[in-house]
């Protein structure tokens, strides 16, 4: 790979999204920043500042996964999986306990989460599975396949524990299995069957093994009791009203109603919507919008199968983040722990998130012309 | 490179439903995010509000009150109190944590001050749980040297510093304690047009003028907005309303005539009122015995309350507004004026005293065993002869002196801007039928005739009875409030006097009963003469009246008195509990008044007519 090449892909890349990702990056700093102010003349959580070395580092990674060509990545992808199933076990076996789940792993010098990046290669496992079946003529086959193929994955996070980040992996498969055309009537089938199975297994559930169930979801993301971090997100949120109280203005992270801990993580959002209001909010959801939508061109564009579902698979994998992340914090869905992509503050979700987008944007610069 | 593949329009279709689900997601999130921050954002923008802001009442500045000549009564002194900043000494972790350290301050700040901790670690933990976002006040009321001292060690100690809080101050002390009142602590009380968290130590006005007026001296409190986190700590002040200072009041009274009556006194059991006839002004009220009130600020501890309490003497009694008694024989210019306005005396008429009265088969003692002899009204009233009363109100009729008494202001509140007043008696027929289950009866009026009986009357109706014949028939209302002087004002704003009851006396009676009176002090022979003064003309009543058990009679002496004679602006009561006779015993006690009254009017720069 010359320079040469690496500025010819370059210019290649979606103008969109590349704005896009850049404005939602420099939107996380920000806000990274403004959830650590605590007034004038007092020391800012430095939190911002990691931040930007993480999307300087997840920049780097982004152009690397843009220069790899996608037919080396589907060739490599069953290892990647491999690899990955073999981190998740590892953490089972040899994690980190942090607030009752083992989740993060010591590698290099530090703490990694395996799951953010076994989330990836499990799509590109699936991309790489879904692009050679003969699946027209083997629904139902390829479906077990698949469905083994993301099951072990998703019993290895789910029993870390963490439900929320296993639990992002069906709406990706089925968009996948969707992408790759399986007949809609088994498509069909899969919905009629999941929508049956998931209030059943709910409402098996007695109310206080509900509560058990939610605390058991993500016993660490609630340490005030029940539903705190979410009333005070719904609070910050609401309060920002139309226009928002104005940036470095939130009041619901500096009094500290908005725990310093995940005020910058996975409630970043409701800072931004408290300090910018509805309109950021939509802001926010437009940049996602403008994201997902440049993913399902790459995988319009691509040149092969592989990377058509590659690109499908994880654009909706980032949408379904952005999706749930943004539903939890306004209320809609349960508190999962869930990262806002590009926005939160982290480094492993940072970099398989710029990985995710390069590997889409690899698809979309050796696009076919039209 | 193999050639490029095109996406099949079944994919592409895929594709775009895929697109069409991801923005229906959007969509339903929007949605929410549009319930919460335009639809209801209002809520939400008030459940911020409830859960991190505390209100806090910051109490007014109490107004000041004043004598009529400027002479200050009750004032405020600011007052230094230690305050512990528990934001700023608050720890990580376990409460307990944060009671160490406060406590560890507390000994140093023990160590600098020298002066014994006022606060236990109960009181710490207390106010953490109640008041977490207001100071911690450690000690109260500290002199300056001890602040001084704290000023050279205060950067040494974070989260400490002073506060001021304002204090009462009541300069003329027990001298004028009845009327000036004092205050007490105010009950938190959380109206719901001004809710509030916290409270700070505010006054009350407990009795008197400070109880009376308590609505102009306290003001309207101020507030503070202040920001807590989620831990309850303060973190800041959102916004401040500053309180609006309590109106300064200016009494009618005199403290030197005040200090005159009470001098005169002298610490007896009783009470002195001197009016000013011409428009109700009091301008002394003293009774004897009275207290400090500044023992009873900030709060009156509790063994001095008890021993108040218990005081047979009765300090905290208000002998001159609530005391009710019978007046005896300065009651008689009341029965004089019944009589003469009924036509049933006439300045001729004369009846004789032979040191007793017949009514059917009882026999009723003049005072003097040795009979008066034959008396005309002016004469009986100079010797108070009771024998020519009882001929008079039997010749007038019982009602006509009820009328007299009840005109006069006798039986009902006066109407002074004081409370607890008493409305004293003035017996009827009705009263007697309610009362004793019997008819009226000639001794009834009798004994109503010279002020006994069940007749009573507070010390200070008896001044305004002395005010109504000083004003030959003309009964003012008394009042203390003189002037109101508004925050931010120089000047007192007057408040009018109550226009004077004209009760349309007979001119040529007036004249008759003033007559008398003036002979009581003036003449050789009057009950009253030791009240008289070199250089005025002066006229009074005097009275006395036994009262307690038979075997320990004892006798309250009376005087009422008004002066100069022909243009009044003194009218006077006075009562000793424990007296030979009026005339002996409180004629005297009328002369210092009336000594210390010509004295302060013959003082340079003074208006004597107020």
């Amino acid at each position: 790979m010359t320079a040469r090449r690496l500025w010819f892909l370059v210019r290649r890349l979606d103008p969109f999204a590349v704005g896009a990702i850049l404005l939602l990056l420099a939107i996380g700093i920000a806000f990274i920043y403004s959830a650590g102010y605590r007034g004038p003349g007092e020391p800012v959580a430095p939190f911002y500042r990691r931040q930007l070395l993480w999307a300087l580092l997840g920049a780097a990674a982004f152009l690397a996964a843009v220069a790899t060509d996608g037919r080396r990545v589907a060739e490599q992808a069953w290892w990647l999986y491999a690899i990955s199933i073999a981190l998740l076990v590892w953490v089972l076996v040899g994690g980190v306990y942090i607030n009752g789940a083992r989740r993060w792993l010591h590698l290099f010098v530090m703490p990694v989460q395996p799951s953010e990046f076994a989330k990836v290669a499990t799509v590109l496992a699936l991309a790489r599975h879904l692009s050679r079946t003969p699946h027209i003529r083997e629904p139902m086959t390829c479906l077990l396949q698949t469905a083994a193929i993301s099951g072990l994955p998703f019993v290895l996070i789910a029993v870390e524990p963490d439900l929320g980040t296993a639990a992002i992996l069906v709406p990706v498969v089925f968009a996948m299995i969707f992408v790759a055309g399986l007949p809609l009537r088994v498509l069909g089938g899969v919905l009629l069957v999941g929508l049956l199975l998931l209030p059943l297994g709910w409402f098996a559930l007695t109310g206080y093994q509900q509560d058990r169930v939610r605390v058991f979801l993500d016993p660490s993301r609630d340490p005030l009791g029940k539903g705190w971090n979410a009333e005070q997100s719904r609070i910050a949120i609401g309060s920002g009203g139309p226009t928002g109280k104005g940036y470095l203005r939130g009041t619901q992270n500096v009094l500290g109603f908005l725990p310093s801990t995940v005020a910058p993580t996975d409630f970043i959002f409701s800072v931004v919507a408290e300090e910018r209001g509805f309109a950021g909010s939509l802001g926010v959801l437009a940049l996602y919008t403008v994201v997902a939508g440049s993913a399902l061109r790459a995988a319009h564009r691509a040149r092969d199968k592989f990377g058509q579902l590659a690109a499908a698979g994880l654009g909706t994998l980032l949408y379904a983040h952005a999706f749930v992340n943004i539903g939890m914090t306004a209320g809609l869905l349960p508190v999962t722990g869930l990262p806002l992509p590009l926005v939160s503050y982290g480094g492993s979700f940072m970099l398989s998130t710029m990985v995710s987008l390069g590997l889409i944007q690899g698809v979309y610069v050796r696009r076919h012309s039209p | 490179m193999p050639p490029a593949r095109i996406a099949l329009d079944w994919e592409v279709v895929r594709l775009r439903v895929l697109f069409g689900a991801m923005l229906f997601g959007f969509a339903v999130v929007g949605a929410a995010l549009w319930r919460l921050q335009v639809a209801h954002s209002e809520n939400y923008r008030r459940d911020l509000a409830r859960q991190s802001v505390r209100r806090v009442r910051v109490p007014a500045a109490r107004g000041r009150i004043y004598d009529r000549a400027g002479a200050p009564l009750a004032e405020n002194r600011p007052s230094y109190a230690v305050a512990f900043y528990l934001e700023e000494l608050r720890q990580r972790g376990a409460l307990s944590r944060t009671v160490d350290r406060v406590e560890a301050t507390l000994a140093e700040m023990e160590r600098l001050l020298g002066r014994p901790r006022e606060i236990a670690r109960a009181d710490i933990e207390k106010h953490l749980v109640r008041r977490r976002p207001m100071p911690l006040l450690a000690w109260r009321d500290l002199d300056e040297r001890a602040i001084a001292r704290w000023a050279e060690h205060a950067a040494d100690l974070p989260g400490v510093d002073i506060e001021t809080e304002a204090v009462r101050v009541y300069a003329a002390s027990s001298r004028a304690c009845h009327v000036v009142g004092y205050v007490g602590r105010a009950a938190a009380t959380n109206d719901a047009s001004a809710p509030f968290h916290y409270g700070g130590p505010e006054m009350a006005g407990r009795s008197g003028v400070e109880r009376v007026y308590d609505r102009l001296l306290r003001g309207a409190p101020g507030g503070r907005l202040l920001r807590v986190d989620a831990s309850g700590y303060r973190r800041g002040e959102l916004d401040r309303r500053e309180p609006r200072a309590g109106a300064d009041l200016r009494l009618t009274l005199d403290l030197r005539a005040q200090d005159a009556a009470a001098a005169a006194l002298d610490g007896r059991p009783g009470a002195a009122v001197v009016l000013d006839p011409r428009n109700g002004d009091v301008l002394a009220l003293v009774s004897e015995p009275g207290f400090d009130p500044n023992a009873f600020v900030p709060s009156l501890p509790a063994p001095l309350w008890a021993a108040l309490r218990d005081d047979e003497r009765r300090p905290m009694f208000n002998r001159a507004v609530s005391g009710a008694y019978p007046p005896g024989s300065t009651f008689k210019p009341v029965t004089a004026v019944a009589a003469l306005s009924q036509g049933a005396v006439s300045p001729a008429t004369s009846w004789d005293c032979p040191g007793y009265f017949l009514l059917g088969k009882r026999t009723i003692r003049c005072w003097d065993r040795g009979g008066h002899g034959a008396m005309s009204l002016r004469a009986a009233l100079r010797h108070s002869c009771n024998v020519y009363f009882f001929h008079a109100a039997l010749a007038a009729g019982p009602d006509a002196v009820v009328a007299s008494a009840r005109a006069a202001g006798l039986g009902r509140p006066s109407g002074i801007d004081l409370d607890g007043e008493a409305a004293g008696l003035v017996p009827d027929r009705d009263w007697k039928r309610r009362a004793h289950r019997d008819d009226w009866r000639d001794g009834d009026t009798c004994n109503l005739a010279i002020g006994q009986g069940a007749l009573l009357a507070t010390p200070l109706q008896m001044a305004v009875v002395a005010a109504a014949v000083a004003n030959a028939g003309r009964v003012p209302t008394p009042r203390l409030l003189g002037g109101v002087r508004d925050p931010g004002q120089e000047t007192f704003r007057p408040v009018a006097s109550a226009p004077l009851r004209d009760l349309a006396w007979d001119p040529s009676a007036a004249r008759l009963v003033r007559e008398g009176m003036r002979d009581v002090v003036m003449a050789e022979d009057g009950t009253g003469r030791k009240a008289r003064i070199e250089g005025v003309t002066a006229a009074g009543k005097t009275g006395t009246a036994e009262y307690g058990p038979r075997d320990a009679r004892r006798n309250r002496g009376w005087m009422i008195a008004f002066a100069p004679y022909d243009a009044p602006h003194y009218a006077i009561a006075v009562v000793l509990e424990d007296a030979e006779s009026g005339g002996t015993t409180v004629a005297p006690v009328v002369r210092r008044i009336l000594e210390g009254l010509f004295r302060v009017e013959a003082e340079p720069g003074r208006e004597a007519d107020g």
